[in-house]
């Protein structure tokens, strides 16, 4: 009996206990200001990057300490809302434009129009800049993106007898030829295409095509689905089942497992996310021969839509001037070219897009992956309240759909009509 | 040829009892594999179980990672914590709930079931101001808190299982042998009870355990992430994972757990209704 009461005691005693041990203390001190960056770096190097700055900036200002709040992409939306409706957000929020326009219309996120430096607004291509700029007011510094770039394994090309494209663009032609032209029975398929997912690229590419989707903004902006929007989808559709040049299979996966079977020799060329080039040269088989394609170009142009990772301040945060000084040291030139090295993405700046260049030239498709960087154009979807909904019970569905045979042209576009109809009224 | 059939009966039971666990146990088995594979093997068509090339580096990257270990001791003392909060509320009251007749057990049962209903996305937004006012966000106490109250429902839903299952006529006994309510509480019913408590208790430990969405939402700090927080740090934006790392950092997220349910799992029938009816 008495062994059970000591359990008991004992138990009782080391749950306060840890209970106890669990508090987080907040120590309130009159120092420097102290800001809190919430950073979604997730790649090794670039968190030391990241780190490396940071700890450079608290060396020159000790009198504005900043403090990385270490977060991952998984969730954080909906740790950003809570946060912001509880009035715990960070001061310094780093994320992508596609997600805080929202934010910026709740009127959580400062304008920073007044706070960017002349010097920063010149060196960010203007369709990036766009992408940041919510009701004329700019809600954050731009700071890497990706583009839609082909891969190619250069064996195959040379073995179809196709000559393989070195010009500033590539045509969406001139990639189907290639595709038919290496594309051999059941052995080997001309394109590979993670397709899982299409909107977002479908979405991305459209505006080659003089595809926008959307018009205005906001609760106002309207739905058109006519030749432009249709193009790619058409373009892919055909290759699939008329051309039988795209791998059947990676239309059903993502972008990261159709690469396997570009390793495997079962593709000639993949389309990806251009960071994947960093990916291809680490993964790939030791003997694979493999190049980056020029960017590919529509009717209207090589154009994408931007959607780059941004950093923005938390409008209720007590230090605006701060931390917009400390962004605009962060995204200075050899910074933002650093961590875009580290993240094997494109920096949203010109001056670090060229510095990257010189210091990579060639390297891993570096030159070609960059010269993309300015492409980049506004994307009206951006800034449309009801897309993420859309895109995710309306838009994907009906490109599955359309991609699988299930559904013709005609009925895709009713489908992506009068989805966005039910959604908006 | 019935004797045949017979002595066929036991080896197909194992076959079928290996096939079984074999299909419970192969995600794991998988994820051990992916945590031994390098970038490459697990980016090519080739599948196997054993990797080509043992690439441990995934586990010593997984371990650099900011805060792993950490995290681990954060998501273990909540997880203890929370799991003794949840039996020490829901012993006596799953008591309650199945002895007694009438209103209290109406709506405690129908507290149960609605608790159910809400989506956690509904109530996050509220928990988190009231956590705010009494100065319990971004601290492992108000994770606890909130880790007992989700898990609560369910535990006691579990545990007034158990209690109904033990005969009154136990009790009754008791009662005419001079025990008054608390010694035939104390001597018959929780011991009887200790299959339900532990199952209860690894229940609450691994939901704890596990728990991503209130963690995310309520802890600010890293100092103060748990181990889910910190694992879903390996997935980047863009699509990017660092699968192998991932895989290698949940291997070492699972042992815990797995330490907690072999040292449970022995108890979980040790005391089932041992000698409750004498001869």
């Amino acid at each position: 009996m008495k062994t059970r009461g000591v359990s008991i005691a004992a138990c009782l005693t080391i749950t306060t206990a840890l209970l106890a041990s669990c508090g987080s203390g907040d120590a309130a001190d009159d120092g420097p200001v102290t800001l809190k960056f919430q950073a979604l770096s997730d790649q090794p190097a670039a968190i030391a990057e990241t780190e490396s700055i940071v700890a450079d900036w608290n060396e020159e200002n000790p009198d504005v300490q900043v403090e990385i709040v270490p977060a991952g992409w998984d969730g954080v939306y909906d740790k950003l809302i809570t946060q912001f409706n509880g009035g715990a957000a960070p001061d310094i929020i780093h994320y992508e434009a596609a997600s805080i326009v929202s934010f910026a219309r709740d009127g959580y996120l400062a304008d920073l129009t007044d706070l960017m430096s002349d010097e920063r607004r010149a060196d960010i291509p203007e369709g990036i800049l766009d992408s940041v700029t919510v009701d004329e007011q700019l809600i954050a510094y731009p700071t890497e993106l990706q583009s839609y770039m082909v891969f190619a394994n250069r064996t195959l090309l040379e073995d179809a007898g196709v000559e393989i494209p070195t010009g500033d663009t590539m045509t969406w032609d001139e990639l189907r030829e290639i595709a038919r032209a290496t594309t051999d029975g059941d052995e080997v398929y001309g394109l590979g295409w993670g397709l899982s997912s299409p909107t977002a690229a479908f979405m991305s590419l459209a505006p080659g095509f003089g595809g926008t989707y959307f018009e205005g903004t906001g609760e106002d902006a309207t739905l058109t689905v006519d030749d432009g929007e249709m193009a790619l989808p058409e373009l892919v559709h055909d290759m699939a089942y008329e051309d039988e040049s795209i791998l059947p299979v990676t239309m059903t996966q993502s972008g990261s497992e159709a690469i396997a079977s570009f390793y495997a020799g079962q593709t000639a060329m993949t389309v990806q996310g251009s960071y994947q080039a960093a990916n291809i040269a680490k993964d790939a088989p030791k003997d694979f021969d493999w190049v980056a394609l020029p960017p590919l170009a529509g009717p209207e142009g090589p154009q994408q839509a931007a959607n780059p990772q941004t950093l923005s301040v938390n409008i209720d945060s007590e230090h605006v001037e701060e931390s917009a000084e400390f962004i605009e040291f962060f995204t200075q030139t050899e910074h933002l070219a650093a961590l875009n090295e580290a993240d094997a993405l494109i920096p949203a700046t010109t001056s670090a897009q060229e510095h990257l260049a010189e210091k990579l030239g060639d390297e891993n498709g570096w030159d070609t992956i960059l010269a993309s960087g300015q492409n980049f154009v506004s994307a009206p979807y951006l800034f449309v309240d009801s897309y993420a909904q859309w895109k995710d019970t309306v838009a994907t569905p009906a490109y599955q759909r359309y991609l699988a045979q299930e559904t013709d042209e005609t009925e895709l576009a009713d489908q992506l009509t009068n989805g966005w109809d039910e959604i908006t009224q | 040829m019935r004797v045949f059939a017979q002595q066929l009966v036991r080896p197909a039971q194992y076959v079928a009892l290996a096939g079984y666990i074999l299909f419970l146990g192969f995600p794991l088995l998988w994820l051990v594999s992916a945590s031994v594979k390098s970038s490459a093997e697990l980016n090519s068509l080739v599948v196997n179980l054993l990797p080509q090339e043992w690439h441990w580096a995934n586990y010593s990257e997984a371990l650099a990672r900011q805060g792993l270990v950490s995290s681990a001791g954060n998501s273990a003392m909540v997880a203890l914590a929370s799991t003794a909060l949840v039996i020490l509320i829901a012993l006596p009251a799953s008591y309650v709930l199945a002895r007694l007749k009438g209103t209290i057990r109406v709506a405690g049962v129908g507290w149960i079931l609605v608790s159910q209903v809400f989506p956690v996305i509904l109530v996050i937004l509220p928990l988190f101001l009231i956590l705010r006012t009494i100065g319990l966000t971004d601290s492992l106490v108000g994770l606890t808190l909130v880790h007992t109250t989700y898990t609560m429902p369910f535990a006691l839903w579990m545990l007034q299982g158990y209690v109904a299952a033990i005969p009154v006529d136990l009790e009754e006994a008791g009662a005419m042998d001079g025990g008054n309510r608390l010694v035939v509480l104390r001597r018959i019913v929780f011991p009887l009870l200790a299959p339900g408590v532990v199952a209860t208790a690894m229940f609450s430990f691994v939901s704890s355990w596990n728990e991503f969405f209130f963690a995310l939402v309520l802890l600010q700090s890293p100092e103060n992430y748990t181990l889910p927080i910190t694992l879903s740090t390996f997935i980047g934006g863009e699509g990017k994972v660092a699968l192998g790392p991932l895989a290698a950092g949940s291997v070492l997220a699972a042992i815990p757990s797995i330490v907690f349910f072999s040292i449970m799992q022995k108890k979980l029938t040790g005391g089932l209704m041992a000698g409750a009816v004498k001869g």
